[in-house]
């Protein structure tokens, strides 16, 4: 288990900076999740880290030692693809026994290892199958067992859950999140999904045209995002005016709807209600038409506002947080 | 593509054409091995096996026939192994001039074959192996080497070039990673590659006349023997020809199939 350290890490292509001076701490035992659309240098970020890929400038240490020059093969790396990359030709079981033989560790010792870290991500009874015959979460979960078995310094995790449906995803980004504790490592996971960052992560760095733009506890990038670009990539923002034309965010959940004339606020009307379970989220077109349409997240607790119905919108100065 | 019925119905009927032109001489090649008469003539009087027996009691057709499996089997392994490789880096690599590359070890199977032939003759006699077993192993393996590149290539671009990087990651050498997680997963195309340029060796009659000397493999003796006069050993020949090729089709057909690969090679 190490620290990663990234010192202005960069990745050129032709013109094209897919990493541009990336600076990055990922401290022992932590989770990191690298958060950005498509295209903005996740991949890029990752594949350097691993040794898969050669910075254009930059240096790169993994417990403390310079790695930037080293092969993939001496950098101790768990990695994990969202493709899963298991070897087809090979049972369960030999898939992560793989590592192990590398490392010269074999017969009854190694066969015990194997089996603990397929217990641990929950595929006990499974070792003879071959890939072909898993579904996808479990071969994601073979594909996490052959990363972990060999005790490497970091674990890498490249979009893992990107192609499993939406509850199959859920249920194993807590058990993610709970082998990570589990076994202390030092782990970076990229994703696209906002919502898998801010459940799973220690803090988020997240990413646009291979630059960062801001490294963050998930509360913090969300309620204080560095700038517009993370407001709008960190769920929904509102942005509102401010004194001085600066421009100010308020999130959702923040903005109070009330009826017209009791307490203040500026009068609006309800465009869309959407009920989504727990929560309404109301689409708002303010008095006088001028700026974005306000989005209000409100609890459900039996009765909704409806679309055409007008409302009193405000929100408290104290959540507005200044972007721009 | 579209076309209309009458466009397609044309092309029908010449692939058909094609087709029985290329088969029927093929075919009555077959008969007349098996012929009792003394010289060519169709349809056979009678059934012997006489040319047959002709042809397995000649030294010198049965010496032609060690040379052309020697250098068969020699040139096509090498172009294996060459190929294999070569297919691997362009496959795999991105460095300047990588299509240049590309286009110079396909060269032998587009450039016309007696162009190759000339520049062989000029380049082995060049170096001093005009005329030898060597140099005649050095001509099929260079001219193999695209058939195998062909096939590889295909095998390489669709195999997941994460399922390698993932084996580095875990500690495998480059070595490692080839034998033990890409070839068995590529096996059945590297038997079919295997196939395509030891058929390519035992065939081929163009080069191996203008290089191979005092050297004579089957298909340059049968083509000799043509010159001369027409005996009616070449029919046996032949049929034991088409014998060996077709047998070969069909293993390459049968792995590949086996494996799910076989539209993904031929298309
Ligand atoms: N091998 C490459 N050659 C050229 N451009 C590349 C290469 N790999 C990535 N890029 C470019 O770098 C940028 C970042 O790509 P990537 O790291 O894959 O993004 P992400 O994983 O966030 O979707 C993209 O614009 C992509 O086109
Ligand atoms: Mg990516």
């Amino acid at each position: 288990m190490s620290d990663i350290r990234l010192e202005g890490v960069t990745r050129r292509y032709g013109t094209v900076a897919a990493a541009d001076n990336v600076d990055l701490a990922v401290a022992q035992g932590e989770f990191v999740t690298i958060l950005g659309p498509s295209g903005s240098g996740k991949t890029t970020l990752l594949s350097l880290i691993a040794g898969l890929n050669r910075p254009t400038a930059g240096r790169i240490f993994i417990g403390g030692r310079d790695v930037t020059e080293a092969t993939a093969q001496e950098r101790n790396i768990g990695l994990v693809f969202q493709s899963y990359a298991l070897f087809p030709h090979m049972t369960v079981l030999e898939n992560v026994l793989f590592p192990l033989g590398v490392r010269k560790i074999t017969g009854a010792p190694a066969r015990a290892r194997a089996l603990e870290a397929l217990k641990l991500v929950r595929l006990e009874g499974l070792q003879d199958r071959r890939p072909s015959q898993l579904s996808g979460g479990q071969q994601q979960r073979v594909a996490l067992a052959r990363a972990i078995v060999f005790k490497p310094d970091i674990l890498l995790l490249d979009e893992p859950l990107g192609a499993l449906d939406r509850k199959l995803r859920e249920d194993l980004q807590v058990e993610l999140k709970q082998l990570q504790r589990t076994l202390g490592v030092t782990t970076l996971l990229v994703t696209h999904d906002q919502e898998e960052a801010l459940s799973l992560s220690d803090r988020i760095m997240v990413l646009n045209h291979g630059k960062t733009q801001q490294v963050a506890a998930p509360t913090e990038a969300y309620l204080r995002p560095a700038n517009r670009f993370v407001a709008e990539f960190l769920g929904i923002a509102n942005f509102v005016g401010l004194d001085g034309g600066r421009t100010g965010v308020v999130r959702p959940e923040r903005v109070r709807l009330g009826p017209v004339g009791v307490d203040g606020g500026r009068s609006a009307r309800v465009v869309e209600a959407v009920y989504l379970g727990q929560m309404v989220r109301y689409h708002l077109a303010l008095e006088g038409g001028e700026g974005a349409p306000i989005v209000a997240a409100a609890p459900f607790v039996g009765k909704a506002w409806q679309a055409g119905e007008p409302v009193a919108v405000s929100w408290d100065a104290a959540d507005i947080w200044p972007v721009a | 593509m579209t076309s209309s019925p009458w466009t397609r119905r044309l092309l029908a009927v010449i692939g058909i054409f094609g087709l029985v032109f290329l088969t029927v001489p093929i075919l009555i090649v077959i008969p007349m091995s098996f012929s009792s008469a003394k010289a060519l003539t169709f349809p056979p009087p009678g059934f012997s096996l006489r040319w047959y027996e002709a042809f397995f009691g000649d030294p010198r057709w049965m010496e032609a026939m060690a040379t052309s499996a020697g250098v068969a089997v020699v040139s096509s392994l090498l172009a294996l192994v060459l190929g294999g490789l070569a297919a691997y880096g362009l496959r795999r690599g991105s460095f300047a001039g990588r299509d240049w590359a590309e286009g110079n070890f396909m060269a032998p199977l587009i450039v016309p074959t007696i162009i190759v032939a000339i520049a062989l003759y000029l380049g082995l006699a060049k170096i001093g192996l005009l005329g030898s077993l060597l140099g005649l192993v050095v001509a099929h393996t260079i001219l193999n080497v695209p058939l195998v590149m062909m096939v590889m290539g295909v095998a390489i671009r669709e195999f997941d070039p994460r399922i390698e990087q993932v084996a580095w990651s875990l500690g495998a050498s480059w070595r490692t990673t080839v034998w033990k997680v890409m070839l068995p997963n590529l096996a059945p195309s590297v038997f079919a590659a295997w196939i395509f340029a030891f058929i390519g060796s035992f065939d081929e009659v163009i080069v191996t006349s203008f290089i191979a000397g005092k050297y004579e493999t089957v298909p340059k003796k049968m083509f000799n023997e043509l010159v001369l006069e027409v005996n009616p050993i070449i029919t046996a020949v032949a049929t034991l020809l088409i014998g060996l090729t077709v047998l070969a089709l069909a293993a390459i057909t049968i792995v590949l199939a086996r494996a799910g690969k076989l539209k993904q090679t031929l298309a």
